[in-house]
């Protein structure tokens, strides 16, 4: 144990006292801090992030050299205080066209003015207010893990300063100068308490949503897609390298023979309009979801399981696994914006998780009216068409030719700006015979339209790779891709006629930056699945997963205490067990002397308050009862000993218990 | 005459800050608690999980700041490690030794209040299982044994939310010495009484012998009159007269009649202890007389003549003491209040 000696009572000047220049950067920097993640959530303008960040830095670059924060004269910032208030109406309705983006402003020019005004009155409260206000603000738009380290900083500064205000206002109460001790140390213990407390109430906040206020809830659209709702061939495309994950997929051993590489459906083009393919027609039908499954067509062959968690690139739409005829725990679905197509009704998340049944063949979930494309099909592609379909007659087999010669013949181009120029699928067809997958099945909807078969494109995600670490698959935006269904009569069938080695998802990387990759994915997806899209349903399983694991302990111990020798000595630990459990209840359940004294006491008009002494209560019966107080005072001081005196003495409560009770 | 001023305790009043209880919500635990419901409303209402992690993170906050305020004061043990002289109304140097038994908690802005501290004291930081002494001042109201009962100990800490108190038990008991006067004109009054003290013929450790008195308890068995003693059959104390004339025999009358106020008596003891105080300064050898002993300032200490007129008791009934020729009086009487006379004078 360390002795310290301390002198506070009297006022000793050579106590060194807070640096109250490096408080006020650490607070400048606390602020400027609090408002670095919008720059990446893009929640409001970079220029006004800018300006707010020039303004602090003016300020803490005064401090730092000794001057008073005052950048702007503070008679001239409450002009602009004042001037702010019509600004922000103008702001909300003409400039960010958004109230929240104002308010946001609205903050940050509050957290630029404090400083200043900060010389004129102490405001460390509210300016620790305003940075956890802006900081607030970050984190709401922010839906990547690596807001993480933020908040562990963001919470590190402002315990530091919390704990600096109490000092400084602890001192304030007593009048006295009293050194700090430093407190880094001390704000890193209770962040990491306050995160350890944190993580475990997280999974048991309420998760109700839109108790009060409806549909203020809304996606966070902060995914981009590959994928468009048209394909424009008369615009150069391009592709690009984004890593952005679209959706896992997980699927067990029994099904992966059957159901790889996967191919996840997202759009249809099924209209050519020149030279652009659109997709079909505009509206949406709600299905039903009486149980909480969706059967989005019908199987057809052998069925398998499989779980998926998306984003949403495109408004609410699904990327659905071909194959898959059934969707449970993904909510009221509506088929759309094109058939076979299906979105979420309402959404209120940014990501999703749902299972889905596949099977090996699908058929449409009703009867579909399914034409031959518009493809304008010029005399040379049907001679092309009919020179590679040869004398097969079966619409199958001629799309299985078809598809053979395009994927051997034709060469896959990864980025289409390589070309140089733009080129109609004619073109592609006929003369230029390269192109990325658009083009392959653009190419083939053509070829298939000239031999009089109803096919179309699909857009959506190809193959995506299987984490190791975890064993799922992960799609990746830049896994976009575009292939073909052709009408068999009955169903679509899928076909792909770009080369397979260069299909996206294929490309190769070296063992350690796969397992990199596959341990980056794999934090990803804890935040996404656990953190992000953590919910009710969540909840929900978390109580049933929890109760299930005290059934089976139930039904296992059950079983144990059929042995013999279990059940003897189980009967035994029981026994000890209840007999401690009784004796701690049994010791707690008994009344102690202070509580007998206050009960007396209170009998006599005494209440004994929690910081309160007997001695305390004695001199107030004295005012009240002197001759009861009198014949207290004994029973009080024998109280005292036995309680405080340190000396045990044998039978000394029970005398004071008897004496209470002769008392009464 | 005036009585003594009771209301000095107003000196040291209770700051606004104190309160009865077990704690109280600060003005920023006020602000931490609305924006922390504010966020959570947030986080309900728009099932925004980043909300959510900020709501935990400030339900951590709040909850951890109970914990550690509760159990950091939870384990704060104080004793009193010693006071110097304690005189009444006059402020005595004394420390506080705090323990923290904390195995986990260190504990930050302690301040420790008494009703008997003339000051709070602000303790920065005592580390766990660490302790600290404080210098602290005390201010005693009364003269007397003055038992030190409880401390009451307040933090902010951690992060300034809460202001939570505890009632921490102290065990210590301080003689109070008497209360010196310090007014001119009430110290004017012993003038007389001190050019008196010029006489001969006065009680002292001279070798004449000038008077006789029973045996009290404490008086040495040098000074017993052994033939005197065998003649009366008890012991009888012979007492010299003094050598020098610059000596006194202060008497302490404790006797308070009913209709003699409480303040009348305190503050005869009051004078007594000043003209004590006075007499020592002034290098006189003194004898102090209250009832069953005597005091010699050759023989016992400053200290202890202070005591025995800190611990003197008003009595009901009238105590025989004998007095001397020049002896200082001291005492109360009905109508009159507190008086001094001197035998002989």
């Amino acid at each position: 144990m360390t002795t310290t000696a301390v002198n506070t009572a009297i006022s000793d000047p050579r106590s060194p006292t807070p640096d109250s220049r490096r408080r006020e950067l650490e607070l400048l920097f606390l602020t400027m801090f609090s408002a670095v993640p919008l720059y990446a959530t893009q929640a409001i303008s970079a220029p006004s992030l800018l300006a707010f960040h020039a303004m602090l830095l003016a300020i803490a670059a005064r401090v730092a050299l000794g001057k008073g924060p005052e950048a702007i004269p503070p008679m001239v910032m409450r002009g602009l205080a004042i001037a702010y208030v019509p600004f922000y109406i103008v702001d909300a309705a003409l400039i960010s066209r958004s109230a929240i983006a104002a308010s946001t402003h609205l903050v940050l020019f509050i957290a630029a003015y404090q400083p200043i005004e900060s010389v004129r009155t102490r405001n460390t409260a509210q300016r620790l207010l305003t940075a956890s206000l802006i900081f607030t603000a970050s984190v709401a738009t922010s839906t990547h893990i690596a807001i993480l380290p933020f908040v562990v900083l963001f919470g590190f500064l402002l315990l530091r300063q919390l704990m600096h205000l109490s000092h400084e206002e602890t001192a304030g109460m007593t009048g006295l100068p009293a050194y700090e001790p430093p407190s880094g140390g001390a704000a890193a213990f209770y962040v990491c308490g306050a995160l350890l407390i944190g993580i475990l109430l997280f999974p048991l906040l309420p998760r109700i949503r839109n108790p009060l206020l409806p549909g203020m809830a809304g996606p966070l659209n902060n995914a981009t897609t590959g994928l468009s709702d048209s394909i424009n061939l008369n615009e150069p495309r391009s592709i690009s390298s984004d890593t952005s994950v679209i959706s896992r997929v997980w699927m067990g051993p029994e099904t992966i023979p059957f159901f790889t590489p996967l191919r996840l459906k997202g759009t249809v083009y099924e209209r050519f309009t020149n030279n652009t393919w659109m997709q079909g027609r505009r509206d949406f039908v709600q299905l039903d979801n009486s149980d909480g499954t969706t059967q989005v067509a019908l199987p057809e062959g052998f069925t398998r399981k499989a779980s998926v968690q998306q984003r949403f690139p495109m408004g609410s739409r699904l990327f659905l696994p071909v194959g898959t005829y059934e969707v449970s725990g993904a909510g009221q679905l509506a088929e759309g914006p094109t058939r076979d197509i299906f979105t979420v009704w309402q959404l209120h998340r940014d990501t999703i998780a749902y299972d889905v049944a596949l099977a090996h063949d699908t058929k449409p979930r009703r009867l579909q009216r399914v034409t031959v494309s518009n493809y304008p099909v010029t005399p040379a592609v049907r001679a092309m068409a009919q020179q590679i379909a040869g004398s097969e007659t079966d619409p199958m087999r001629q799309a299985e030719a078809i598809e053979k010669y395009l994927s051997t013949r034709f060469r896959y181009v990864p980025d289409p700006a390589r070309i140089g120029h733009t080129m109609t699928v004619d073109q592609f067809l006929l003369r230029d015979h390269r192109g990325h997958c658009e083009y392959f099945a653009a190419g083939m909807v053509a070829l298939m339209t000239a031999l009089n078969t109803p096919a179309r494109i699909v857009g959506g995600f190809y193959g995506g790779t299987l984490n190791p670490l975890s064993g799922y698959f992960v799609v990746r935006n830049e896994d976009a891709h575009a292939w073909v269904e052709v009408w068999d009569g009955n169903k679509w069938k899928t076909f792909d006629p770009t080369p397979v080695s260069l299909r996206p998802g294929n490309t190769q990387d070296g063992l350690v930056r796969a397992y990199a990759v596959a341990l980056a994915d794999v934090v990803n997806y804890f935040w996404d699945r656990h953190i992000l899209t953590y919910g009710l349903g969540d909840q929900i399983a978390l109580a049933i997963d929890m109760i299930d694991r005290f059934r089976l302990a139930g039904t296992a111990a059950n079983l144990a205490l059929h042995r013999p020798i279990t059940r003897n000595l189980g009967t035994l630990i029981g026994a000890l067990l209840a007999a401690g459990f009784a004796a701690v209840v049994l010791s707690r359940r008994r009344r102690t002397l202070y509580d007998h004294l206050a009960d007396h006491l209170r009998r006599l008009g005494i209440e004994v308050g929690p910081a309160m002494t007997m001695s305390e209560a004695l001199d107030e019966l004295q005012c009240t009862h002197p001759a009861a107080a009198l014949e207290l005072e004994p029973l009080i001081k024998l109280y005292e000993a036995e309680r405080f005196s340190g000396r045990a003495e044998k039978g000394r409560a029970a005398r004071i218990r008897r004496r209470l009770v002769e008392s009464r | 005459m005036s009585n003594i001023d009771t209301s000095v305790t107003s000196e040291h009043p209770a700051a606004t800050w104190q309160f009865d209880g077990v704690v109280r919500l600060t003005r920023v635990g006020t602000s931490f608690v609305i924006f922390t419901v504010v966020i959570g409303f947030a986080a309900i209402n728009t099932g925004n999980n980043s909300l959510y992690i900020g709501l935990s993170f400030m339900l951590g906050c709040l909850l951890l700041s109970g914990l550690a305020s509760k159990g950091g004061l939870k384990h704060l043990v104080v004793k009193l490690d010693g006071i110097d002289e304690a005189w009444a109304m006059r402020p005595a140097h004394g420390r506080l030794r705090v323990i923290n038994r904390s195995r986990i908690w260190n504990v930050r802005d302690v301040i420790v209040t008494s009703a008997e501290l003339a000051e709070p004291i602000c303790i920065p930081l005592i580390e766990r299982r660490g302790e600290i002494v404080a210098h602290a001042l005390f201010r005693f109201r009364r003269r007397g044994l003055a038992q030190l009962s409880r401390v009451d100990l307040y933090t902010r800490y951690p992060f300034g939310f809460f202001l939570k108190k505890r009632r921490a038990r102290l065990s210590g008991d301080v003689v109070v010495f008497p209360r010196l006067l310090d007014e001119d004109v009430v110290r004017d009054r012993f003038l007389l009484v001190e050019g008196d003290l010029q006489s001969t013929n006065r009680i002292g450790g001279g070798t004449e012998i000038h008077s006789f008195r029973d045996y009290v308890r404490g008086d040495s068995l040098r000074r017993v009159h052994w033939k005197k003693s065998a003649s009366v059959g008890r012991w009888i104390i012979k007492q010299n007269e003094v050598e020098a004339n610059r000596s006194v025999h202060i008497i302490v009358d404790p006797f308070r009649p009913d209709d003699v106020s409480e303040e009348t008596f305190e503050e005869m003891i009051s004078e007594a202890a000043t003209f004590l105080d006075d007499a020592l300064r002034g290098g006189l050898q003194i004898a102090l007389s209250i009832p069953q002993v005597t005091f010699h300032s050759d023989r016992d200490s400053d200290a202890a003549m202070f005591r025995a007129l800190a611990l003197l008791g008003a009595t009901r009934q009238p105590v025989a003491q004998t007095m001397e020729r020049d002896s200082v009086i001291f005492s109360v009487a009905p109508g009159v209040g507190s008086r001094v006379w001197g035998v002989g004078a």
